[in-house]
């Protein structure tokens, strides 16, 4: 069998890859990537589920235009469903956007993106990797005070920027900063730890799935109130936890490795080996593989030159193999089958294997 | 290889379902994995499930109180109701609109939280100190005209007058 659909050339071959911002970047134990956006809205017009047509917005989108230099202007209705979901899966923008937003404006290196109608009428988002969150709040921040320029937002004195909805309202910010945390799940503490951190205003929680184990064992702390403090203090609370959870998966790792080294050598080289050498690979099992082999790796039990866990586990996920056999043309009788094996084909490819 | 939900179109999407990225693959036509994004993908930004939350406060009296007679919003036509089904407000001016029963809902959504600590526009910047200064200039007008100062009393009139003049060409 071969469709159409399935040949499709990639039409926006700038998406089809790695963004650069996530290139070359140098990986810490436990912390990944950062992100900061800023809800804002249009003063007077009605909240984009709210909208009859986009006409209301179109003469601030031109205003927009006008100071947004070097960005790409991306229409969702342009778009094929493939390439609105690597532009989820590389986090540029949001699932509830690909089915209802406008369009986005996205930086050249992909590190900021302004999604325009998702909840709210502006969404600006900006993404980075051992970057301060604070200087990543500067960088939003300053694309708030450009686009302010033009536009009138919805601002009011006691409640600041008003949005869609309430959690969001005041400052408009959710700083959020992704965490690999593969001991505090292998020793349990982690749901404590994530009660413990709502009753303060954050939430720890899987970033893929939704089971008691997400994927790649990869956690997301944000903040959840967004009212009656300033956007520093939101995002120093935030840093500070952060640091404290990742005290505790160094503690647990040390644990794991005086208590349970045996364990961990054999699920480390375990998964290493089915990277290397199996011939199908769904997505839960590569993605806890490469949990494994980063915690290896981070622990020394295990070296392998150019391993990028961040970079590894975007590249498995379903619109990047899909890419990839798009790529390759090749007959398919089983999409399924086909996804699975490019997987395995891929990590064979990176890791060395045959 | 046939769509799995509709069994009917060829199958020419890969799609993860579950939250964000899979529990489960599935493959689709296009139609059926256009309407499945809406379902299966949430994103990881709202932090809690308004709707539930929400739903808790219409049995609030103060919610309550309108369901004799609905308000609704004058730029978006939200009610309450409309309010607390969806967890959103329909425009920004729902916020004044429905006053205390906004205060309500933001407090219980924020942590009793009530008052923005943050960033203020720059326009807003400007507006509030106009607004300081036209306090401060009206306050001295009404010590002249009592004193019977009235040659200053004018001066300031003026410039009180011009700097309200000021703020409507802003839009402020
Ligand atoms: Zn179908
Ligand atoms: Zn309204």
């Amino acid at each position: 069998m071969k469709s159409e659909r399935w040949n499709r050339q990639v039409i926006v071959m700038e998406y089809s890859h790695i963004s650069p911002w996530m290139q070359d970047v140098e990986e810490l134990p436990v912390e990944m990537s950062t992100r900061v956006r800023l809800a804002r809205n249009v003063s007077h017009l009605p909240f984009p589920y709210m909208m009859k047509d986009d006409g209301g917005l179109e003469p601030v989108l031109a205003k927009l235009e006008a100071v947004l230099d070097g960005y790409r202007r991306v229409e969702m209705n342009g778009l094929q469903f493939e390439d609105k979901a690597l532009l989820v899966e590389k986090h540029l923008v949001s699932p509830l956007f690909t089915k209802r937003g406008l369009l986005s404006y996205i930086s050249e290196d992909e590190s900021v993106s302004i999604m325009v109608n998702e909840e709210d009428h502006l969404r600006i988002q900006t993404m980075g990797v051992g970057i301060p969150m604070i200087d990543l709040y500067r960088k939003a921040d300053a694309i708030d005070d450009m686009l302010e320029s033009e536009v009138d937002y919805a601002f009011d004195e006691k409640y600041g920027y008003l949005t869609a909805c309430p959690t969001n309202v005041g400052t408009g910010l959710r700083a959020s900063v992704m965490l690999h945390l593969p001991a505090l799940t292998f020793g349990s503490r982690i749901q404590t730890l994530a009660a413990n951190l709502s009753r303060f205003g954050f939430t720890l929680r899987g970033i893929y799935g939704e089971g008691s184990v997400p994927l790649g064992h990869i956690y997301q702390l944000s903040n959840q109130l967004t009212l009656g403090q300033t956007e520093e203090e939101i995002i120093n609370n935030l840093d500070e936890l952060k640091e404290r959870i990742v005290e505790e998966e160094m503690e647990m790792r040390s644990w794991l490795e005086s208590e349970h080294l045996l364990e961990v050598k054999d699920s480390v080289y375990r998964s290493y080996g089915l990277l290397k050498h199996a011939y199908r690979m769904p997505l839960k099992e590569a993605a806890k593989c490469l949990s494994d082999l980063k915690l290896g790796t981070d622990l020394k039990l295990i070296e392998h030159e150019d391993f990028q866990f961040q970079k590894w586990i975007q590249l498995i996920q379903p619109a990047f193999i899909k890419m990839r056999l798009n790529e390759k043309d090749k007959e398919i009788t089983s999409l399924e089958h086909a996804v699975e094996e490019e997987r395995a084909a891929l990590m064979r490819q990176l890791l060395g294997g045959e | 290889m046939k769509c799995e939900s509709c069994n009917e179109r060829e199958a020419t999407i890969h799609i993860s379902k579950g939250n964000g990225f899979e529990k489960t693959e599935k493959f689709l036509c296009e139609q059926c994995a256009n309407a499945s994004f809406e379902n299966d993908f949430s994103y990881p930004d709202d932090t809690f499930n308004i709707q539930k939350l929400l739903k808790s406060l219409s049995e609030h009296p103060s919610l309550q109180q309108t369901q004799r007679r609905p308000k609704q919003c004058g730029t978006c036509g939200s009610t309450i109701n409309t309010i607390v089904q969806m967890g959103k407000f329909g425009c920004p001016d729902c916020y004044a609109t429905f006053g205390s029963q906004a205060a309500d809902i933001i407090s219980r959504v924020q942590a009793h939280q009530s008052e923005h600590a943050g960033k203020m526009p720059v326009k807003s910047r400007a507006h509030l100190k106009t607004r300081k200064k036209l306090e401060q200039l009206r306050g001295r007008l009404e010590k002249l005209v009592e004193t019977q100062e009235f040659e200053e009393a004018a001066v300031v009139r003026d410039e009180i007058r011009a700097l309200e003049q000021a703020g409507d060409s802003d839009g402020i």
